[in-house]
């Protein structure tokens, strides 16, 4: 398994880090701050846990995207 | 909730690529925007030519007749901006995946609109009347978002950050990056007294009022170190719930845009120079855009009401010492440290973090290093001139146009903070959290007023002198 085969949010079903649905997603983001800045780097929100989390995270749960 | 997935240690997995941020990231853009305007400007100056062709802006005007004189000799230029404009941050669009002709579409009338209250506060009585641009430009969005709405079509080109960051970057080409070291420590030592008070007191309120430590963390980041990037940097790097940075961000942007409207009308009252009022507002905003609203607004005053000393640029200048320099460069830190904390003393999510001190660069602000390398390369520019000569030479032919390139730039951000807020979509963020917050407040503007006004007044004064 290389690096980037891990199980991580980054690579799973339940896991959004589009920066523009993460604007759409939280209303007010986009007035004072950005889902493009470096500040978030790849963080995203976990439709599954309802968090939001960065994207090196993992659960029991993951379901790896294909 | 899922529960942790493995107690053994995996390696981080990695990112796509550590280079696709450079053109994936709007800091970047904004670095290379800046800085290649810089450059350009720069290469012109010093071949004799100069970029103040295009860097147009209004003049002062008395009556309706100057401002179609103004319009009609300089329509040309104005026509050459928009495309200059049109084009970079329409490059720098499509390069964050926003579609180029809906960008362009939405950008035409930003422009226009810009130009029209850039205009209006070149009137000779728009300090009388409060008719500071950032002021109107903010009341003007806010007004059409929360009423009639601003249409969708326009979204693609409200990028409030893109500009001012890209803004901030041109800024670092008026000053000196000696100046920079001279202040920076001072501006250092303000902005974390105020930052950790305040986040303790925001922090240790909500978790007294009951609220979750994840929230209460995102909440006093907000509040203490930089607005809503804060919050969701910190949201991310803790885990907070959805609900939770929605709560944060709600938060912030009616608190910030309260501050945007109230710290230059009491430094407006209480006649503080610009300089000292600069480093209030940089000590006491919370967010970037809205600070540079604030400060441009009082910058304004200088020379126009009667009693406000110090220059014009002194008050974005003292702002961007403390808020960038002193707050905004360590929130990768605070987002770290909280990481570990989060781990090891919070309530378990049945999440597994992988961190690493990595985390602390990934989410370092990288356009405060175009602000950084735009000081240096200013400051070796005018390196071997006399002050007259500055004054005489790289002023008018150099740092006059970079600055006027930089005031559009940052009054697209203040239209667009107006039209992107829509308040009615703010989530409830219910009682508690809004006492935490507005506490941290108090002490914030408190305690940032007395470090600006008294212990260092002499020294930001000077530097407003």
């Amino acid at each position: 398994m290389t690096v980037r085969d891990v199980d991580s949010c980054r690579n799973c079903l339940h896991f959004n880090a589009l920066a523009a649905d993460i604007e759409t997603i939280f209303p007010g983001l986009a007035s004072l701050s950005s889902a493009y800045s470096s500040v978030r780097a790849e963080d995203g929100l976990c439709s599954l846990n309802d968090r939001y989390l960065a994207a090196s995270c993992v659960c029991n749960h993951h379901t790896r995207e294909n | 909730m899922a529960e942790i997935a493995a107690q053994t240690p995996h390696p981080i997995p990695a990112r796509e690529s550590h280079w696709a941020e450079l053109t994936r990231s709007e800091d970047w853009w904004a670095i290379w925007i800046g800085l290649g305007l810089i450059l350009v400007s720069v290469g012109l100056f010093i071949v004799g030519a100069s970029v103040k062709w295009l860097a147009v802006a209004p003049q002062k005007w008395s009556h309706v007749a100057d401002w179609f004189g103004q319009l009609r000799g300089q329509g040309l230029r104005y026509a050459a901006l928009f495309l200059l404009w049109a084009v970079i941050f329409g490059t720098g669009a499509a390069a964050l995946g926003i579609k180029l002709p809906r960008f362009l579409t939405a950008f035409l009338p930003l422009y226009v609109a810009t130009g029209a209250i850039y205009f209006l506060g070149s009137w000779d009585q728009a300090s009388h009347y409060n008719l500071e641009p950032p002021l109107v430009a903010l009341a003007l969005g806010l007004a059409i978002s929360n009423t009639i709405g601003a249409p969708r079509w326009l979204e693609p080109a409200l990028r409030v950050e893109f500009y001012i960051k890209t803004g901030i970057v041109l800024l670092g080409a008026g000053l000196p990056i000696t100046l920079l070291a001279w202040a920076g420590p001072v501006a250092m030592l303000q902005a974390a007294t105020v930052s950790l008070a305040t986040f303790g007191v925001i922090y240790f309120s909500a978790v007294r009022l009951g609220l979750d430590k994840r929230l209460a963390a995102t909440l006093g980041t907000g509040g203490a170190v930089c607005g809503v990037s804060g919050a969701i940097a910190v949201g991310g790097a803790v885990g907070a719930t959805r609900q939770d940075v929605s709560i944060a961000i709600s938060l912030v942007v009616v608190w910030a845009i309260a501050m945007i409207f109230a710290l230059p009308l009491i430094s407006r009252a209480l006649g503080l120079s610009t300089g000292v009022a600069g480093a209030w507002i940089g000590t006491s905003e919370f967010a970037d855009a809205a600070g540079l609203a604030a400060a441009q607004t009082y910058g304004g005053y200088a020379g126009n009401v009667p009693g406000i000393a110090g220059s014009a640029d002194a008050a974005v200048a003292a702002f961007t010492l403390m808020k960038v320099i002193g707050r905004d460069v360590w929130i990768g830190a605070w987002a770290f440290a909280l990481s570990l904390i989060a781990t090891a003393r919070w309530e378990t999510t049945g999440i597994k973090h992988r961190r690493g001190p990595g985390d602390i660069w990934r989410r370092f602000p990288k356009f405060v290093l175009g602000f950084l390398a735009a000081s240096i390369i200013l400051t070796l520019v005018s390196r071997g001139y006399t002050y007259a000569e500055y004054k005489k030479d790289v002023v008018p032919g150099l740092v006059a146009p970079l600055q006027a390139l930089r005031t559009w730039a940052f009054s697209f951000a203040f239209l667009s903070i107006g039209l992107t807020t829509r308040l009615r979509e703010f989530v409830s963020v219910g009682a508690r959290p809004f006492y935490a917050f507005t506490i941290g407040v108090l002490v914030n503007v408190i305690l940032g007023f007395f470090l600006s006004t008294q212990v260092y007044f002499s020294f930001w004064d000077r530097l407003g002198r």
